[in-house]
């Protein structure tokens, strides 16, 4: 085999390796992933498995989240009856005899998911190290990883180091190469033959990872697994290289590491560590070894759950036979599936109770206003959305939609003064045109100005940066400003509030007239309005509302702003939809594709800052006198409305001070930078709905709700259906992963206390000053003080459409394939208004949703235990 | 025989957009100076329909991968493309092509 085949057969290994990882975007454009997206196409339940063996996680709620979601009556012990009994079916019958007890399977089950102990088992080893770590009873691979991280570190903030290292122009690898043999706690783990082992290492990443595998005696058999292994040990930085390799733009200015760089350093520390262990006659060999027992699991045995079970459900003296039934029925329920029983339950709980809301609305709201409402105000489809649309409903003649906050406009954004340009648009999409902020016509001076004082600030900045990082000048910058700026951080901490003028922006635009040509514009405004079921009665105010948020000392700042927008606020591409929707060249196009918006309709840009509920109008200086009236009255009242949906969302939210305004306390946890809840985020987030407003118009679903607008009627060949499907609904699906897996699995999926969080590299944060970078949501985005705030379910995506349609597009759609017959997405839908609701199960096959509204979340202290169990108590 | 053109090997991927980097750092790793990738790609195959092109997602669509190469370099790229479409939804064409400027490919 040539050294090229070779290395080409090593990329295919890591790419395969590499599915285990999910990318990791920088984090200032925060994008919430599914952390197990390169398994999707397995399925949930194998995904679990892959996870469990290699990251070590558990991938579903435990027992103790299920008893705090009895006692919060989140679930009821209907739901978890009615998923017993699905999922038992075939479990075996009670011993009948002279006194045949009174219990079936679903109760005995009950009671031990109920009252049961919690167990995991620790996971095999992964790698050659832990094989080794195992049988000598040490923990080099923990500490290989501590000193692999550390080189991340270092590797890729090495451009900001105070001495020149003579590693300039290198790359990572070649980096590392010339300053590991310096290293002197390399040379430790190593012991005496580690300096001359990092001097003699191959030239290329590659070839050092086949090099180390060797060493290690990794088989070909093992070579992937170990691969595997290396990466699970760090997935944070495997994250970061995986999207270096995957997804960054060639052009991207953040520090770069790839798989093979990461790996091959990985791979020769753990040969380093492994090589000193067969030094010192802690090891005897090299490569995987299995015939290391594996420990017990700590699992109560079967028989030993079923003795507690019938002793809690008045059996206390079972005879044989009846333990052997309760220990036959329970050997069925490990934890893996314990988990999945609670997850389907608490799943069954959300459906039942939004389709009894959806359903109630149904029957009960008025019909449709005959009359034009005043505006339409599209939001975007963010669960944050719903409550500011909810309430400004209730205060005026207004329509409201619900469409991906990019209005259909993705674009690489060049800010005015800016260098660089910013990718707003979807991750699924890779923008192609630049779109630039200009000054508006007579803003030229102001615009200048402007852009002077901002580059100034930034000069400033550097300066301050730079003085902070010098080996001479960081004390001395301590000496010389911290008597300024300590009293300005304690000012600060005591009396929250906007640090400084800033000088507003002056009045510009978007060249979205340079950058698409008409007939580009044209079918971005076609596509938008059809995709938004937007082709008549145009009110005559059309507002776009983008979301961004405002927060402080935040580094996952990002994740509240608009994911449809790559992390960024959605004001521009809501600028840039509004302007040519406004173009009278492409409504004259628009008129001879069926889609006439009258003369006196305008397209209004605005954005929701849903930190603080505060709408603001943008580029309002264009908005036509004549409907500047009506602008300013929906204004008071998406003012209005703003201050009714920041009041209901200070209810959730921890720290609220009583008798304070709430638009006040909202502004004042946006500009605290020790707030560490600014807001909720889109915590709870559970159901995904593309249907009219009207199914869901009057029913108060609690910010939890994706709502896409939807009209059955004008979309025949359910071209638009797959549009939403396929890109709005898997971008939703990442953000409910995303939150699901922060909150089952903490530890590896969740980027810890927000206290801790140090920023390296502009790319992410450690926890502390070292260790893995860390993936997923912060603790404090999912939890609160008392436990989970978000409640972890798999997306509903709720559909009202024909099912013959709906099961097209999601038969000439692989993506929606693995998404519904993998179960990662649950799946019901009716016909029209008032129409019976149906499941789709795995496979296709739809059955009836016959679902007990009534039942549920009614009967939680029922079977609740009043003492002995310590967690309990806690609860009670 | 066509005067002045030269015998080489085509090679041609349709995979998932996902994998689409993998093919193209196999190719260039095995020496390919060149490929082509066309987005867009529909049809029918053994894991069903595939849709040629949604709106907003440029990633779950197929996409095909050309590339020639001389000869002496097919049984390396497909060695290594083989190994990397195993158990992932594509398919693989290797095929006889004539080309004018053969110092393209070498």
């Amino acid at each position: 085999m040539t050294p090229e085949e070779r290395r080409a057969l090593l990329r295919v290994e890591v790419a395969q390796a590499a599915r285990l990882i999910a990318p990791l975007w920088p984090i200032e454009r925060f994008i919430a992933v599914n952390p197990l997206q390169g398994l999707v196409e397995e399925g949930f339940e194998h995904a679990l498995g892959q996870a469990r063996r290699w990251l070590g996680v558990r991938g579903v709620p435990t027992r103790a989240d299920l008893r705090r979601a009895l006692h919060r009556g989140a679930v009821g012990i209907a739901d978890l009856r009615a998923v017993l009994a699905e999922e038992l079916p075939l479990a075996p019958s009670p011993p009948g005899g002279p006194s045949p007890i009174e219990l079936t399977a679903v109760d005995l089950a009950l009671d031990d998911l109920v009252h049961g102990h919690d167990s995991m088992s620790p996971p095999p080893p992964r790698t050659v190290l832990e094989w080794a770590d195992r049988q000598a009873g040490t923990t080099r691979s923990d500490e290989v990883a501590g000193e692999v991280a550390r080189w991340c570190s270092i590797l890729l903030e090495r451009h900001r180091a105070p001495v020149r290292l003579g590693i300039e122009g290198l790359d990572n690898y070649q980096a590392w190469r010339v300053l590991a043999p310096h290293d002197r706690r390399l040379r430790r783990l190593g012991g005496r033959r580690a300096s001359a082992l990092l001097s003699s290492l191959p030239e290329r990443a590659d070839d050092t990872v086949d090099w180390a595998l060797e060493q290690l005696g990794v088989g070909a058999a093992d070579r992937l697994g170990e691969l595997r292994g290396q990466l699970a040990r760090l997935p944070g930085w495997a994250g970061w290289a995986k999207w270096c390799d995957e997804w960054a733009p060639r052009a991207e200015r953040w520090p770069r590491l790839s798989m093979l760089e990461l790996l091959a350093i990985s791979l020769t520390c753990d040969g380093l560590a492994h090589g000193r262990l067969r030094a010192d006659g802690l090891v005897a060999r090299s490569g995987h070894d299995g015939s290391v027992r594996q420990p017990c699991a700590s699992a109560p045995r079967a028989r030993t759950r079923a003795g507690a079970a019938l002793a809690r459900l008045g059996v206390p003296r079972p005879d044989s036979s009846t333990i052997d039934w309760a220990a036959a029925v329970l050997s069925d329920l490990d934890d893996d599936r314990v988990g999945r029983l609670i997850l389907a339950a608490f799943e069954r709980a959300y459906r039942t109770r939004l389709v009894a809301a959806v359903d109630e609305t149904t029957f009960s709201a008025p019909g449709p206003s005959a009359s034009m409402p005043a505006a339409q105000v599209v939001f975007c489809i963010d669960v944050r959305s719903e409550g500011l649309r909810r309430h400004l409903e209730a205060i005026g003649p207004y329509e409201t939609l619900g469409f991906a906050g990019f209005f259909a406009v993705p674009i690489n954004l060049r800010p005015l003064g800016a260098s660089e340009t910013i990718p707003a648009a979807p991750a699924l999409l890779v923008p192609e045109v630049e779109v630039r902020e200009r000054p508006a016509p007579g803003s030229e001076h102001a615009a200048r100005s402007w852009v002077a004082r901002q580059r100034e600030v930034l000069a400033v900045g550097e300066v301050f940066d730079g003085l902070s990082h010098g080996p001479a000048t960081m004390y001395a910058l301590a000496e010389g400003a911290g008597w300024v700026l300590g009293p300005i951080a304690l000012a600060r901490t005591c009396w929250p509030g906007p640090t400084g003028r800033i000088p507003s922006l002056p009045a510009t635009r978007l060249d979205v007239d340079v950058a698409f040509s008409l007939e580009e514009r044209v079918l971005v405004a076609e596509t938008a309005l059809r995709s938004m079921g937007l082709t008549c009665g145009f009110a005559p105010l059309v507002v776009l509302c983008g979301h961004g948020s405002t927060t402080t000392a935040n580094p996952h700042a990002a994740a509240l702003d608009c994911g449809a927008c790559g992390g960024n606020p959605g004001g521009p591409n809501a600028r840039a939809a509004a302007a040519i929707l406004n173009d009278p060249g492409v409504r004259e196009e628009l008129r001879s594709r069926g889609i006439d918006i009258p003369r006196r309709t305008w397209f209004v840009a605005a954005l929701h800052d849903t930190t603080t509920d505060e709408v603001r109008v943008l580029d309002g200086d264009e908005v036509p006198a004549a409907a500047r009236p009506a602008l300013a009255r929906l204004a008071d009242d998406l003012a209005e409305a703003g201050r009714g949906n920041a009041a209901r969302r200070l209810s959730h939210l921890p720290s609220t001070r009583r008798g304070r305004s709430p638009a006040r306390q909202v502004r004042r946890r946006s500009a605290d930078w020790a707030e560490t809840r600014p807001e909720w985020g889109l915590a709870r987030n559970a159901a995904f709905v593309v249907a009219p407003r009207r199914l869901t118009r009057g029913a108060d679903l609690d910010s939890r709700v994706f709502l896409h607008s939807y009209d059955a009627d004008a979309d025949v060949g359910g071209e638009v259906l797959e549009t939403i499907l396929t890109a709005p609904m898997v971008v939703a699906h990442w953000i409910n992963a995303q939150y699901y897996f922060s909150t089952v699995d903490p530890e590896v999926f969740g980027a810890g206390d927000k206290t801790l969080h140090n920023p390296v590299a502009g790319v992410g944060v450690l926890l502390g000053a070292d260790g893995d970078l860390r993936v997923g949501l912060p603790r404090q985005s999912v939890f609160g003080t008392d436990g989970a705030h978000h409640e972890p379910v798999r997306l509903l995506t709720v559909i009202e459409a024909p099912r013959g349609r709906i099961d097209a597009v999601i038969e000439r759609n692989p993506v929606l394939r693995q998404l519904f017959d993998g179960e990662w997405v649950q799946l019901i839908a009716h016909d029209g208004p008032g129409g019976p609701w149906s499941i789709r199960r795995p496979g296709g096959e739809w059955r009836p949703l016959h679902e007990d509204v009534e039942t549920c979340a009614t009967t939680r202290t029922a079977i609740l235990p009043m003492s002995f169990d310590p967690e309990l108590e806690v609860l009670m | 025989v066509t005067v002045g053109l030269t015998e080489m090997t085509k090679i041609e991927v349709v995979v998932g957009g996902a994998d689409v980097t993998g093919v193209t750092e196999a190719l260039a790793t095995c020496g390919a100076t060149g490929y082509t990738v066309l987005s867009a790609v529909s049809g029918l195959g053994h894991h069903g329909v595939h849709q040629g092109r949604l709106h907003f997602n440029d990633r779950d669509t197929l996409r095909m991968v050309l590339c020639v190469v001389p000869d002496e370099r097919v049984d390396a790229v497909v060695k290594v493309l083989r190994s990397l479409l195993e158990g992932r939804p594509g398919v693989l064409f290797v095929s006889s092509v004539k080309v004018s400027r053969p110092d393209y490919f070498t």
